[in-house]
């Protein structure tokens, strides 16, 4: 063994490099306060291996970002891990850097001879800031695409060539194929090599004027290693220990639904943006954009030069220390602003929800060539959703919200409908008091109508007693899917009910004197022959005018098929959706 | 003496902590990405009863005299990693027929992959890369044939004048034909 090694280091010259490496004086002896330079560069070192790997399933075009990143996630063997790793030591990466910083600040290590070295250092702030920025997007999700389109026109406040600057790095006017390939080749190509590079230069540097100590010296003189790398392993095997439990935790990193031009998303940066975001609520884009990191570039330079002197010190410590302080108060801000935000809070469950979906979906039939943002386009149940949403929800509620969970600002005027012809929904129906009230038919002119006024108002007790059972009777002509529908026996001795022939309501009316059910003649009120079921729904969102449904005493209902407001289609996935069985 | 035992004992101590420490720190980022590297292999199931049948042409098309006629092979639901096709050629084969029954020759050739030639004029088939030689019935014609073993047949089966096979690859350059999986 001894004669390889020393033939290597005849060849090489190996051992002086290591001795040189390892035996870099510590004065003062080794220190906790030196060990975050070592800890970045293992973070940077982990992002490169990890990023690297990740290379092997990452496939970067518009139909394939989202779904190689679901692939990795779900389907290959440890790949959330591999994720997580990546994506939270990202996050440590960042803590570490303001870590690092303050040190530097702090012990006044940016003063002569080490400018050079502190603006070396402000450059590869900036280029692992570059690199959380481009490396959001890659999963192409709804989070990434919605932020980054807004981090991207920020670019175009750049003057005189910000519009084009956007545009280079867009690859375009549209986010599509080329973001991904220009956002992936600076993601993992050229911001990495600018960064090796620069700690390259960052290291040499650091070694010609030695490591600046912090007076007072607490122990006597000692060496890189073991006593300093000791410390310094000890702090990244910290880093690393987070880094597993956040990604333990958290099952991997985060993946939203498909990224869609078309499906709002409201967009927030990652965490350590938020001051930024929170800021441009407050100030021009063009603040944000070009004046603030001017400054900060300014004072970066100017601060070596400031803190010559001690006051000088003093101010760029305070500086520092107000900077930081105002990004945490920010940071704060937004996140109890949006606590606060019903409909931001609303947004974030739908795309929860729209990314479980989208799973589902693919565990059934798979991604096709064009895409997974495809399959939630299609699906019916989000498309009724969506057009329960848009259509329906000014008036109707669908459990008190719009049906994809937003709170609505319209006053409710027409009938809660989740839950629409089930026996539950129809006996509430069947309640006078529910009747009346806004969950009904509270908004509209039926809330004075013949049914409200003589009929429920008027049952007695034992009367009022009946209505579940004429609730299961009517609720049976739904067929709704979620529901058994009633043995033969049953519903015979439920229509007798419904024709009254026991005559058990005592005025001696029946519910078919006014209603059909089964029957030929056109009764006054509307029809319940299938009241409830597919074609009964269908036909009434198409045309509640009818002399079936209400004819002239319809209330304001638009008659979407006869006016050709939606498409059969639309009205058969609407039907379809308000008759499944309700969500949350 | 033992002062001297004692800081010898911390400080070889602290060489080995070092060391460990550093090692699982340099050592976790690759690590953390093996198994997800080594997923191809765990997929590979060992299971050929999924093959499906693929339906690829009227047995009518075939030429009488059994003289072979190439046919690519569409299947209706392929799976490639993230994304699901459906109707994809998958490859091609040759296909002769023997009265009413058909057999199923994959186009690859056993040596290295290469597609196999039909030669009219010699009636055989020819590998044009490393001149593995096979005659209709598939056997290796030559006794120095690159090819270790004859052309890969697959099962085949006709079904209301249609031609179905399950199409498969088998592992290259081995005497036995072993289905890739």
């Amino acid at each position: 063994m001894k004669v390889i090694f020393d033939w290597l280091d005849d060849r090489s010259g190996y051992r002086n490099l290591l001795h040189e490496v390892l035996y870099e004086k510590v004065p003062g002896g080794a220190r906790w306060r030196y060990v975050w330079g070592s800890c970045l560069t293992f973070a940077f070192f982990t992002q490169v291996v990890t990023g690297t790997l990740l290379w092997m399933f990452y496939s970067p075009s518009a139909q394939t970002a989202w779904e190689s990143v679901y692939f990795l996630q779900y389907q290959v063997w440890g790949g959330w891990f591999l994720r997580g790793v990546h994506h939270y030591m990202a996050q440590a990466m960042i803590v570490l850097l303001v870590l690092h910083l303050m040190q530097v600040v702090i012990d006044g290590a940016y003063r002569a001879p080490r400018e050079l070295n502190f603006w070396f250092g402000a450059l590869m702030m900036g280029v692992t800031l570059a690199l959380s920025l481009t490396g959001y997007l890659l999963p192409w999700d709804q989070k990434g695409y919605w932020a980054t389109a807004v981090a991207t026109n920020l670019m175009a406040e750049v003057p005189l060539i910000g519009p084009e600057i956007q545009k280079i790095v867009v690859g375009g006017v549209e986010y599509g194929h080329h973001t991904l390939t220009r956002f992936f080749a600076l993601h993992a190509g050229v911001l990495p090599a600018m960064l090796v590079g620069l700690v390259v230069v960052h290291i040499y540097l650091f070694r010609k004027h030695g490591i600046h100590v912090k007076e007072p010296r607490p122990k006597k003189d000692s060496y890189f290693w073991p006593d300093q790398i000791l410390k310094d392993a000890i702090a990244c095997l910290a880093i690393l220990l987070a880094v597993v439990a956040l990604t333990l935790y958290f099952r991997g990193a985060p993946l939203g639904p498909p990224a869609d031009p078309a499906n709002e998303f409201p967009a927030r940066p990652e965490w350590y943006f938020l001051f930024l975001f929170q800021l441009l609520k407050y100030v021009p884009a063009f603040w944000g954009a070009v004046i603030i990191p001017a400054f900060l570039a300014l004072w970066i330079f100017l601060q070596p030069f400031i803190g010559v002197t001690r006051p000088g010190h003093q101010l760029n410590i305070g500086f520092w220390w107000t900077l930081i302080a105002g990004s945490v108060a920010l940071t704060l801000l937004a996140f109890a602003e949006d606590r606060e935000n019903t409909r931001h809070l609303a947004a974030i469950n739908e795309a929860n929800w729209q990314a479980e979906r989208v799973l589902s979906i693919v565990a059934d039939e798979g991604i096709p060539p064009a895409g997974a943002v495809t399959l939630l386009r299609k699906d019916k149940e989000n498309r009724g959703r969506l057009l329960f949403a848009a259509h329906c929800a000014s008036c109707h509620r669908y459990n008190s919200h719009d049906g994809r969970g937003y709170p609505v600002d319209d006053v409710q005027s027409a009938p809660e409908l989740a839950g629409f012809a089930s026996v539950e929904w129809l006996t509430k129906l069947l309640n006078h008091e529910h009747y009346i009230s806004d969950e009904y038919f509270g908004g509209t002119e039926f809330k004075n109508g013949t049914m409200a006024r003589k009929v429920l108002a008027k049952y007695t007790t034992e009367e009022k007693a009946l209505m579940p059972r004429m609730a299961k009777l009517l609720s049976d002509n739904a067929n709704l899917p979620y529901q058994e529908p009633l043995s033969e026996d049953e519903r015979d001795e439920l229509l007798s009910l419904f024709y009254n022939d026991d005559l058990v309501f005592q005025d001696g009316l029946a519910c078919i004197d006014c209603h059909d059910i089964d029957s030929e003649e056109e009764g006054y009120a509307p029809d319940l022959t299938g009241y409830g079921s597919d074609e009964w729904t269908v036909a009434f969102i198409r045309n509640p005018e009818d002399d079936r449904f209400y004819g002239d005493e319809n209330d304001r209902m638009p008659c979407y098929g006869r006016d050709n407001k939606l498409t059969d289609e639309e009205i058969q996935i609407l039907s379809d959706w308000i008759r499944s069985a309700p969500a949350e | 003496m033992e002062n001297d035992d004692q800081t010898s004992a911390r400080r070889k101590f602290i060489r080995v902590a070092t060391i460990g420490a550093s090692a699982a720190c340099g050592l976790f980022p690759l690590a953390s990405g093996i198994p997800a590297i080594l997923d191809p292999v765990r997929k590979s199931s060992g299971n050929t009863s999924s093959v499906p049948w693929s339906k690829v042409a009227p047995l009518l098309s075939l030429p009488e005299d059994g003289s072979p006629a190439k046919f690519e092979v569409v299947q209706e639901k392929v799976v490639d990693a993230w994304t699901t096709y459906k109707d994809v050629p998958v490859g091609a084969v040759y296909l002769t027929r023997k009265e009413d029954d058909v057999v199923a020759f994959n186009l690859k050739c056993p040596h290295l992959g290469c597609a196999i030639d039909y030669r009219k004029k010699s009636n055989d088939y020819f590998c044009p890369c490393h001149n593995s030689s096979f005659g209709l019935d598939g056997a290796v014609t030559t006794d120095n044939s690159p090819s270790p073993r004859p052309m890969d047949t697959m099962e085949a089966k006709v079904e209301e004048g249609y031609v179905w096979i399950r199409f498969q690859h088998f592992r290259p350059n081995i005497a036995d034909k072993i289905p890739l999986s």
